[in-house]
């Protein structure tokens, strides 16, 4: 995967190798432009990528692959919140009862029944991002893609989006995809762990989350997660470090010139 | 304060502060701090008005003034968010488009009267394209702008859940330029009613301006003011009107009854 910036290709992703499987919940980490969202984007079909192949095993024709849960929830401020749940269903030309019907579900779903015909300004980042959920899985998609969702939430919203997140995945029993900054969500969330290096992109380890299901945030106190946070983190920091000292080098060359 | 207190005196300052200029002058003329010749009291020009308004003087010329208006401005709107939106679609016909506009933009457009008498017939429709011209400019202007400042992101998700071509453009990229197309409407009705009435002062015999400047040339001074009082009211009208239908019709523009 190359990207063009300021005229030259800059390599994101290099042989990137990972196969998820169905119904798992996939967590993805790694320093800042390691290219954890162009993985992403890639899996989507919002980035063609230069080299290399996504493949998404489906079986149900009319709905779609992957359905995206952006960072910035990307509400269409102009539609309400059950009109945009309905977005992707009203693009594909299903009914509109239909619509609804699967509108008031995912609605019920994230506990935004009573919000069905707000605006997205009139309601709190938490409540933006719980729309963002339901538009995706409104789609049923094979995949749910989750870039980043919680991570502009303070901690207290977060910490009970992450168990909602558990709560719906159990119910739903989706294939998902999640990239984080965050180690300890990571581990909250995953039934494994991909560590990616510094850029360009690569699998440095994959790590599976022996916690254990159903899973709260009392899991913080077990000392297996202890142990795979300390190991996954020693690894992380090495390439933080790296990413830091690249991105140096990179500024005193330029400086040269 | 309470909000809905402080509305209200948000209101009440809105009426209060006319009502004491008008008082200001009202005094100022009658204790002959103002030469009434040039300044009459308003309560005078009010009788005047009255006798405009009773005689059928003034509803005709004010019909004349709505019905051009009317016209130039639906002119202005259409071809102004017609060539707004694809400016703001296309790049290349924008990078085309944006100098010659920045050069013709800024001339005061009453000067369009001769060209656009040279163009079309002159008289009513001479001048109904005269005064379409800055309202033109200013809807095609703020309509690129609408189309360019949606959010890239906001785009990106709706082409992810399916919607391409002509879906897109209704359903996302429209939507989200009809708050700055609103405002483009909303300067673009008021210049309309600028330029219209200096228009008239120039080549009309009926009309706002018409009246305006025949009142002042035979030196009524006190119609001419009534007249002076009408535009004024009407300016205020039209602009409190669009705003008001851009809160019925775009309820997701946050705050929009305080803008």
């Amino acid at each position: 995967m190359t990207f063009e910036s300021h005229g030259r290709s800059v390599v994101a992703l290099d042989r990137i190798s990972l196969q998820v499987h169905a119904g798992e919940f996939l967590c993805v980490v790694g320093p800042s432009g390691s290219g954890k969202s162009t993985l992403l984007r890639v899996v989507a079909g919002l980035h063609r990528q230069s080299v290399g192949e996504v493949r998404i095993e489906a079986d149900r024709p009319g709905t779609p692959l992957t359905a995206m849960v952006f960072q910035e929830h990307a509400l269409l401020p102009w539609r309400t919140v059950r009109d945009n749940v309905t977005f992707g269903l009203e693009n594909r030309g299903v009914a509109r009862g239909e619509r609804e019907a699967r509108a008031r579900e995912m609605l019920a779903m994230v506990g935004l029944a009573r919000f069905a015909q707000y605006y997205p300004h009139q309601l709190s980042g938490g409540m933006k991002q719980r729309v963002g959920i339901a538009r995706a899985l409104a789609n049923d998609p094979e995949v749910l893609l989750m870039d980043e969702p919680l991570a502009a939430l303070d901690a207290q919203t977060r910490a009970i989006m992450q168990e909602e997140l558990l709560r719906i995945w159990a119910t739903l029993g989706k294939t998902v995809v999640y990239v984080t900054h965050s180690l300890e969500e990571a581990l909250l969330l995953g039934d494994r762990v991909v560590l990616l290096t510094a850029r360009p992109g690569r699998v440095s380890h994959i790590y599976p989350v022996d916690l254990g299901r159903p899973r709260g945030l009392e899991v913080r106190a077990s000392p297996v997660y202890g142990a795979l946070l300390e190991t996954i983190w020693s690894r992380l920091r090495e390439e933080v470090v790296r990413a830091i000292a690249a991105d140096r080098g990179a500024d005193s060359g330029a400086v040269r010139e | 304060m309470s909000a809905a207190g402080r509305r209200l005196a948000d209101r009440w300052i809105a009426i209060a502060s006319p009502i004491a200029l008008l008082a200001v002058w009202e005094w100022a003329s009658a204790t002959g701090l103002l030469r009434t010749a040039f300044f009459p009291r308003p309560s005078t020009i009010a009788v005047h008005l009255r006798d405009l308004a009773l005689d059928g003087t003034l509803w005709g010329h004010l019909a004349t003034t709505l019905a051009r208006i009317g016209w130039s401005f639906s002119l202005a709107a259409v071809l102004g968010v017609a060539v707004g939106l694809a400016m703001g679609l296309w790049r290349r016909l924008r990078e085309g488009l944006d100098p010659v506009f920045a050069a013709i933009y800024p001339i005061p457009s009453v000067l369009f009267l001769p060209l656009a008498s040279f163009l079309v017939p002159p008289g009513e429709i001479a001048l109904v394209v005269t005064t379409a011209v800055t309202s033109f400019f200013l809807v095609a202007f703020t309509t690129t702008h609408g189309v360019r400042q949606i959010d890239r992101l906001v785009v990106e998700a709706a082409r992810h859940y399916g919607a391409g071509g002509w879906r897109l453009f209704a359903a996302v990229l429209l939507p989200g330029a009809l708050p700055y197309i609103f405002s483009g409407l909303r300067l673009g009705l008021g210049f309309a009613l600028i330029v219209v009435v200096a228009v008239e002062i120039v080549s009309a015999s009926r009309g706002l301006g018409a009246l305006l400047w025949l009142s002042w040339q035979v030196l009524k001074v006190e119609d001419m003011y009534a007249t002076f009082f009408v535009i004024a009211l009407l300016g205020a009208l039209l602009s409190y009107g669009l705003a008001a239908l851009r809160a019925r019709l775009l309820p997701w523009v946050p705050d929009v009854g305080e803008r």
